[in-house]
């Protein structure tokens, strides 16, 4: 890992897009290279997708024979077009989990600053809700300002066109990933920015103004705490890395001292932005965590931010947690997980206990049952991974189930360890970014009651799945029939194989696009301008008639 | 070309080289530089032409054998000690009871994976050198790997390919298969593989029994078909597989093994009745002795003890000729007998002069194995009998109080010696830090590019047993809690027969080791 730039200015200016592009060597792959992409692809999608029969029924697509079209064509296509064909059949899958990457950059490119709505679904106002002010030169384009238009197409109709790209299932799904990602694209991810420069027309004391930014690039690297490579957690991982990538590239922008923390103690000053303010707890897990008294209404409650479930030492977090949380009042804390992409399975799955006595069933997870996945589980290799799941995978061939039998990650003993449980009541706060082991915390939170859940938006994001790296599903194939080579550099893809399924209350629910519903709330102005106010207070309501 | 002088016990079906397979007499072992047996010859016939100059090594009075072949093991779990569930008050059913005892996942399973997975390399050496040092020569039971790894030290039964590129000369299987993975099988052998299958592994009566007949039904009953174990399988189903023809197959037993889990063992005489060929294996170390030549010793105890008659002649038969001729039903050649152009895996049993061979044998311990011998090459012995075998680069090991020499080479370097120091120490480290070193171990792995058979590929093993039960993904939930024993020795000594006298459900009948091994 390299280390974090010397000062916030060089981090966040990046390089410009178009100087960003300009020194990418990309490889151009041959039609032998692209027939391999394109022909695992296909055996792994229609052999090892977790969710294929779903996606075939929810939105009639059939990436198997889209792909059997397009190696038909690979040759004749550009390199540009044949990529972005590929991530197009992969996208349309609407699976922020399954993607095509076909670069191996770690990088985002940014605009500085953060669109954000509220108000009603149907009718919402789209604002700027954060400016990273040092990289912007118009005094008048600040948070709070409206926005008109995005290269002159009128807002609204620019975030659905680009939410018709991203992939959530539910359309509120895919309009809350498309502002999360409008002015933040991981460049592993997704294609660059059509345009490396963007016009926006915005109104200030009620006046029309226009300002452009270009497009740069930044590196908001990995967490330091993040689940590293290589480990068992890897195999465990439940997350939209796209959206990982963006959250780093957003804590880079508008909390650099918080960023920064992490590389370097002697850089860990006090940040200026709200988590770093002086009334909040300062914690060892900066990139995860975040609490603070939060006086709402004449009454005090704690508030707990989780920003990402991707943290390697588990034990440590959850003593974080732990710790945050005697420091907080105790009559009522709320769990805000908004945004939170997801991380390692067992990382929220273990942090249920801390709000609740009652014994905790972990979310289940199956295999497509496929001549494919019974090799991979019958795989010496892979027997302290997946022997669990192999006799089912055997029987499905006579039971004609399309599953193998739903199995916890997370082992229940784990989540019921006896850990400190907070004394007072819970709410937890979600929304259409929350997702995977966010959208499992969810699941756990509402199917064990543990507390109200609301919900911003329609439900949680809807991903329901442990998520594979193309390498790691090539490891596990190896030495089987459905073994792959290796991929050209250039051709990378991430693939759910496992499909999540609820447990307590709605037991044998799927959570993929239908996420986790709760009590609805539409955020306000004065959320979005002055830190959750409404929305503390809504819920700081519910803690008082629990 | 070079030869070991001694008492030959050919084992051989030549008749060229010997009558029978009880022939022992003074005479030279002829190895030719092709790994193989250029001739045999008795002490009063003429050398071979073109061993003119070649060099001969005297071992006096010892017997020369065919190295032993120890046709039931899993390699990998060979560092460990004895395991029993401890108050555990009856023998397990059947061998889908045991790996769900509690203590199994903890002591078993996460103290080989942590080795498997962090020290591989040494993992082999370590585990085949303790296989040599009771005179194996081949062994089955390798772990999975990788990439293709002819022998090291010891032939590794199923990745054996005497250099024809095919990696089916031999299939193996530990879990129960079903009827069409069977199926499969069934033919395989027809075109000529071997098919090493766990099989009816309990007591009599049990629902295992069913494994048997499954393969029956599916066709597997064939003379490449080698089940392990066997002992579920009633009389009846020896004589139905027996019915099958002329040399219907073969049962890979281990004694030790079935007495220390089942209280029971194979019904050998019913087995060999019916014309099945019966082949020792010293099974793994959570519950079996240490090599072949140890399980010889609890073959004599069983026979002994349930009144089977067997002879000395025949153990040593079932762990030479009677595997060997197996093999050579997938193999392109012989092993386990010392015949012209049979492969010169050889072993030197120390013996005075007029010494019955065969109970010599079975009597032989640690000790008493002078000389080991794998594809003509000299790879464990006597200080003085490697020098003069000319074995180098050699390393030096202690053997039941004794220094041994051993020609352990680096994996990737077959001219630089691999310490036997260093192997330990390695597996020590991971010993102590198994948390650290597995979790390094998984990001080499996970930083390789290229393609995991690569011949450059970071080697990868993997456990051949069950899991048992284990929280899904088979690890504790803090790595730090995987405790790797300490290492087994190589030998039978004091601190194992102790284990053996308070373990498993033996009944007192391997206690009687200790006459072996005070």
């Amino acid at each position: 890992m390299t280390e974090a730039p010397a000062t916030a200015a060089t981090a966040q200016e990046g390089v410009p897009l178009v100087d960003h592009l300009a020194q990418q060597v990309l490889n151009e792959l041959d039609g032998g290279e692209r027939a391999l992409v394109v022909d695992t692809l296909t055996d792994v999608i229609g052999g090892a997708y977790a969710h294929l029969p779903a996606k075939r029924a929810a939105y009639a697509v059939d990436p198997v024979r889209a792909l059997t079209q397009l190696r038909r064509r690979s040759g004749d296509l550009t390199d540009t077009d044949f990529h972005r064909m590929l991530a197009g059949v992969v996208t349309g899958l609407r699976d922020a989990h399954t993607r095509y990457a076909a670069r191996r950059t770690m990088t985002v490119a940014a605009l500085p600053f953060l669109v954000e709505q509220y108000g009603p679904y149907a009718s919402p106002t789209f604002i700027v809700g954060k400016v990273a002010e040092s990289m912007v030169g118009d005094r008048h384009f600040k948070k709070g300002v409206r926005i008109e238009r995005f290269n002159a197409v009128p807002i609204a109709r620019a975030v659905d066109v680009y939410a018709d790209r991203e992939t959530g299932g539910r359309p509120d799904a895919r309009r809350s990933r498309a502002l999360e990602s409008f002015t933040f694209r991981s460049l592993k991810h997704q294609p660059p920015p059509d345009e490396v420069e963007a016009v926006i027309d915005f109104v200030h004391d009620g006046k029309e103004r226009r300002v452009s930014f270009p497009w740069r690039v930044v590196d908001p690297q990995r967490a330091t705490t993040a689940v590293r490579p290589g480990t068992r957690g890897s195999a465990k991982l439940a997350v939209n890395s796209a959206a990982e990538m963006v959250r780093r590239g957003k804590m880079l922008m508008f909390s650099f001292d918080v960023w920064a923390a992490q590389f370097n103690e002697a850089k860990a000053a006090p940040s200026t932005t709200a988590r770093g303010a002086s009334d909040w707890i300062e914690t060892s897990f900066p990139d995860n965590l975040a609490a603070r008294a939060w006086e709402t209404g004449g009454r005090t409650v704690g508030y707990l931010r989780v920003w990402t479930f991707d943290v390697d030492d588990v034990d440590g977090f959850l003593a974080e947690v732990e710790r945050l949380l005697a420091l907080l009042p105790r009559d009522g804390v709320i769990v805000d997980l908004r945004g939170n992409p997801g991380g390692l399975v067992w990382a929220a799955e273990r942090m249920l206990q801390l709000f609740t006595s009652k014994p905790i069933q972990p979310t289940r997870f199956s295999l497509v049952a496929s001549p494919l996945t019974r090799s991979m589980a019958q795989s010496p290799f892979n027997r302290m991974e997946l022997e669990a799941w192999a006799p089912s995978l055997e029987d499905a061939v006579s039971t004609g189930d399309l599953y193998s039998q739903p199995l916890p990650l997370t082992d229940p003993e784990w989540c019921n360890e006896g850990r400190g449980t907070y004394p007072g009541p819970a709410v937890a706060v979600v929304d259409a970014n929350t997702y995977s082991s966010g959208d499992l915390f969810a699941a756990g939170w509402a199917d064990h009651g543990i507390g109200d859940l609301v919900t911003i938006g329609e439900a949680t994001g809807g991903g329901g799945a442990n998520v594979w790296t193309s390498s790691m599903l090539r490891d596990a194939l190896a030495g089987t029939e459905h073994a792959f080579a290796a991929l050209p550099d250039e051709a990378r893809f991430t693939l759910s194989v496992r499909r999540a399924i609820r447990s307590g209350l709605s037991d044998g629910i799927p959570i993929e696009d239908l996420g986790i519903a709760g009590v609805p709330y539409d955020l306000t102005r004065s959320d979005l301008l002055d830190g959750n106010v409404d929305l503390v207070a809504f819920c700081a309501d519910l803690l008082e008639r629990r | 070309m070079w030869a070991i002088k001694g008492r030959i016990v050919p084992m051989a079906s030549d008749a060229s080289v010997a009558a029978d397979e009880k022939a022992a007499f003074a005479g030279k072992v002829w190895i030719g530089d092709d790994g193989r047996v250029a001739a045999v010859t008795r002490a009063r016939r003429k050398d071979p032409p073109g061993s003119e100059n070649a060099l001969v090594v005297d071992v006096g009075t010892s017997l020369v054998l065919p190295g032993f072949v120890d046709l039931h093991n899993h390699l990998a779990y060979n560092t460990l000690p004895l395991w029993s569930e401890p108050g555990r008050p009856a023998p397990y059913a059947h061998h889908n009871s045991w790996p769900g005892a509690k203590s199994y996942a903890g002591e078993v399973t996460w103290p080989a994976y942590a080795l498997i997975t962090a020290a591989p390399a040494e993992l082999l050496a370590y585990v085949e050198t303790k296989a040599i040092v009771g005179g194996t020569t081949t062994i089955q039971g390798s772990p999975p790997k990788n990439r293709p790894r002819d022998g090291w030290l010891v032939r590794n039964l199923e990745d054996e390919t005497f250099g024809t590129g095919n990696a089916n000369l031999v299939y193996a299987s530990v879990l129960t298969a079903k009827p069409a993975q069977l199926a499969a099988r069934a033919n395989s052998m027809r075109a000529g593989s071997l098919f090493v299958y766990h099989c009816a592994e309990g007591k009599p009566g049990t629902i295992v029994a069913r494994e048997f007949e499954a393969a029956q039904r599916a066709g597997c009953l064939q003379n490449r078909f080698v089940a392990v174990h066997a002992t579920a399988v009633p009389k009846e189903g020896f004589a139905a597989w027996g019915g099958q023809g002329a040399a219907p197959g073969a049962i890979a037993w281990s004694p030790f093994s079935n007495l220390w889990l089942y209280g029971e063992t194979t019904d050998v005489p019913a087995a060999l009745a019916n014309g099945i060929a019966v082949c020792l294996g010293s099974d793994w170390a959570p519950s079996g002795t240490k090599h072949v030549l140890g399980e010889a010793k609890v073959a004599r105890l069983a026979s002994k003890a349930f009144g089977w008659n067997l002879a000395d002649a025949d153990i040593v038969r079932m762990m030479t000729s009677v595997p060997g001729d197996v093999l050579a039903r997938a193999w392109p050649c012989q092993v386990g007998r010392l015949q012209p152009r049979a492969v010169a895996d050889v072993v030197v049993i120390g013996a005075k002069a007029g010494a019955e061979p065969f109970g010599t044998v079975v009597d032989a311990t640690e000790r008493d194995v002078e000389l080991v011998v794998v594809d003509g090459r000299p790879r464990y012995g006597t200080k003085a009998l490697m020098k003069a075998a000319g074995a180098k680069p050699t390393t030096t090991v202690r053997v039941a109080g004794e220094q041994r020499a051993l020609a352990l080479t680096q994996p990737d370097d077959p001219a630089a010696v691999l310490k036997w120091g260093d192997v330990v120490d390695r597996l020590n480290e991971v010993r102590k830090h198994p948390k650290r070193e597995i979790e390094n171990a998984q990001a080499t792995l996970a930083a390789w590019a290229g393609r995991l058979d690569a011949d450059d590929a970071p080697l990868r093993l993997a456990l051949d047993m069950p899991t048992g039960a284990s929280p899904v993904g088979g690890l504790p939930k803090d790595l730090d809690d995987v405790t790797v024993p300490p290492l087994e020795t190589l030998a039978h000594d004091r601190a194992w027969l102790d284990a053996v006298s308070g373990g498993g459900f033996h009944g007192g009948l391997l206690d009687d080791l200790a006459r072996w091994y005070p």
